[in-house]
C-alpha cells in the first residue's frame, strides 16, 4: 500500500508541487498561529501518527544537530476526512519512517507546525495535502 | 430549597400536592389534543421520489467562503464591529481566538457560513436531515411536514427549523438559537449572536452538481440589518466521500493505556490556540476502574 503503487498517488505529487502555492485550508481552528512565511525543512523519525478529529496531528522527533538534544514537533492537519479524499489513510505514516518533513513553524516558538509536506526516505514517495484542489464536483 | 423542604413536612406535601395537580392537567391537556407524527404511509415515500436528488456527499466552497468575508460582509452593529476588528487583529498578528476550540457546535448559521468539511442531506417523509462530517454535533432536523415552530422553544445550537418545498427550492426557516451560538465568518473571527436570530434558507442546485444556499440571517443585537450572503457545495459521488465518523473532543486526547492494560484515551497537551503539544501520552486515566 506504498503511494507508488497506486496510480492515484501521482495526483499527490503533483498536487505537492503547486502545494507552496496554495494557502492551506484547515477546519476548527484558525491556522493563522503558523508562520506561512515560513518553511522549514527537516529530516526526522515519526514517532506517532494520531488518525483523529478535529485535525490528524504527526509527531515527528527532527534529527539533533551536533550536540544537541532530539525534540519532538508536532505537525498538524486538516481532518480524517478530508486527508481521505487526498488518498491518505492511517496508515500513511508509521512510527519509525524516516522522512523528510518541510512545514510552517508556529510563531511563538512552541515546537509545532503546520505540515506542508514529507517524503519517505525509503521510497523517495512525497506525501501533501491540497484541500483547494478538491474544490469541484465529481471528483474521483 | 432541599433543606427546607425536610425541615418543613407540610410545605413539602403541598407543594407535591401542586405539582401532581400542575401534572395531572397537563396529562388531561395532553390528551385532549395529543400531537402524533403520524406513520408515514406508501404515498408519503413514493412523494420523495418527486423532490430534487440531493444525493451524494457534498463539500463546501471554502474559496468562495472566504471571498464572501469581503464581497458580502456581515453588517456588524458598531458594539460587534468593535470586536470583530480587535479578534480580526489578533488574526492578522497571528495570535487567534479559537472560537470553537472548546469543541461546542458552530451553530446556526455559522455551520453553514463556515465549515470546511463536507455535509450530507437525508430525506424522509415529512423531513430533511443535515449530517455534517468531523463532528458528530453538526447536525439539523428540518421539519417539512408542516408544522409551526414551538411558542417558546428551547433554545439550541442549531435552532428550531421549519421548512417547505417551493418547486425545487426548500425554504427553511430557523429560530431558538442559543444566544451564546456564534455567529461568526472563521474559526477566530465572530461573537456570540445574543439571542433573537432568525435566519432564512432557499437551498436549491444552481448546476446539477452544485449546491447553493441562499441565507438571510437576521441577528438584532449584533447586525445592523439582516445579512444577506450565499454558500456553495459541490457534489461528490466517489465513494471515498462517504461521511465518515469524527469527534471534536477526541483530539484533546492520545491513545494510552491504563495500569490494567486497557486502552483508554489519555489527556494530551495543547497550546491555548488548540494545537497538539508533542508529548509521550501518560498512563493513568481519570475513569480508571481502580
Amino acid at each position: 500500500m506504498k503511494y507508488a503503487d497506486r496510480p492515484a498517488r501521482l495526483t499527490l505529487t503533483i498536487a505537492a508541487a503547486c502545494a507552496a502555492l496554495a494557502a492551506p485550508v484547515f477546519a476548527h481552528h484558525s491556522f493563522a498561529m503558523f508562520d506561512f512565511s515560513k518553511d522549514v525543512t527537516v529530516t526526522g523519525t515519526v514517532k506517532e501518527f494520531r488518525w483523529t478529529n478535529p485535525h490528524v496531528a504527526l509527531l515527528v522527533e527532527f534529527d539533533p544537530k551536533p550536540g544537541a538534544a532530539p525534540e519532538v514537533w508536532s505537525m498538524e492537519l486538516t481532518s480524517p476526512g478530508n486527508l481521505t479524499r487526498g488518498g491518505w489513510s492511517r496508515h500513511s505514516f508509521k512510527p519509525g519512517d524516516r522522512i523528510k518533513l518541510t512545514f510552517n513553524p508556529m510563531r511563538d516558538g512552541q515546537h509545532g507546525g503546520a505540515f506542508d509536506q514529507a517524503t519517505l526516505l525509503d521510497t523517495g514517495q512525497v506525501i501533501s495535502s491540497d484541500l483547494r484542489a478538491a474544490e469541484k464536483p465529481g471528483l474521483e | 430549597m432541599d433543606r427546607v423542604y425536610v425541615e418543613r413536612p407540610v410545605l413539602m406535601s403541598a407543594r407535591l400536592a401542586g405539582v401532581a395537580l400542575g401534572s395531572l392537567l397537563s396529562a388531561l391537556a395532553y390528551a385532549a389534543q395529543p400531537v402524533l407524527n403520524p406513520a408515514p404511509t406508501a404515498k408519503d415515500w413514493a412523494a420523495l421520489a418527486a423532490l430534487p436528488d440531493w444525493s451524494g456527499v457534498w463539500t463546501p466552497n471554502v474559496s468562495d467562503q472566504e471571498r464572501r468575508i469581503d464581497a458580502d460582509p456581515a453588517p456588524w452593529n458598531s458594539a460587534a464591529a468593535a470586536q470583530v476588528e480587535t479578534l480580526e487583529a489578533a488574526e492578522k498578528r497571528g495570535d487567534p481566538k479559537g472560537l470553537f476550540i472548546n469543541c461546542l457546535p458552530e451553530g446556526m448559521p455559522t455551520w453553514m457560513l463556515i465549515s470546511h468539511n463536507a455535509v450530507e442531506f437525508l430525506f424522509t417523509p415529512g423531513r430533511v436531515t443535515l449530517l455534517g462530517e468531523s463532528d458528530g454535533n453538526r447536525l439539523r432536523r428540518i421539519y417539512t411536514d408542516g408544522r409551526q415552530h414551538p411558542a417558546d422553544p428551547d433554545p439550541t445550537f442549531h435552532g428550531h427549523s421549519i421548512g417547505h418545498w417551493e418547486k425545487d427550492t426548500l425554504v427553511i426557516d430557523t429560530v431558538g438559537i442559543l444566544p451564546e451560538a456564534y455567529l461568526a465568518v472563521s474559526e477566530s473571527v465572530g461573537v456570540p449572536n445574543n439571542g433573537d436570530v432568525h435566519v432564512i434558507e432557499r437551498i436549491h442546485l444552481e448546476k446539477p452538481d452544485v449546491l447553493r444556499d441562499d441565507l438571510v440571517i437576521m441577528a438584532p443585537h449584533v447586525l445592523s440589518k439582516p445579512w444577506i450572503t450565499s454558500r456553495l457545495w459541490f457534489r461528490q459521488r466517489a465513494r471515498k466521500y462517504d461521511i465518515v465518523e469524527g469527534e471534536c473532543l477526541e483530539g484533546n486526547y492520545a491513545e494510552g493505556s491504563d495500569s490494567k492494560g486497557n486502552a483508554v484515551f489519555v489527556p494530551t497537551p495543547q497550546t491555548e490556540g488548540g494545537n497538539i503539544l508533542p508529548s509521550t501520552p501518560q498512563s493513568g486515566d481519570p475513569h480508571e476502574i481502580r
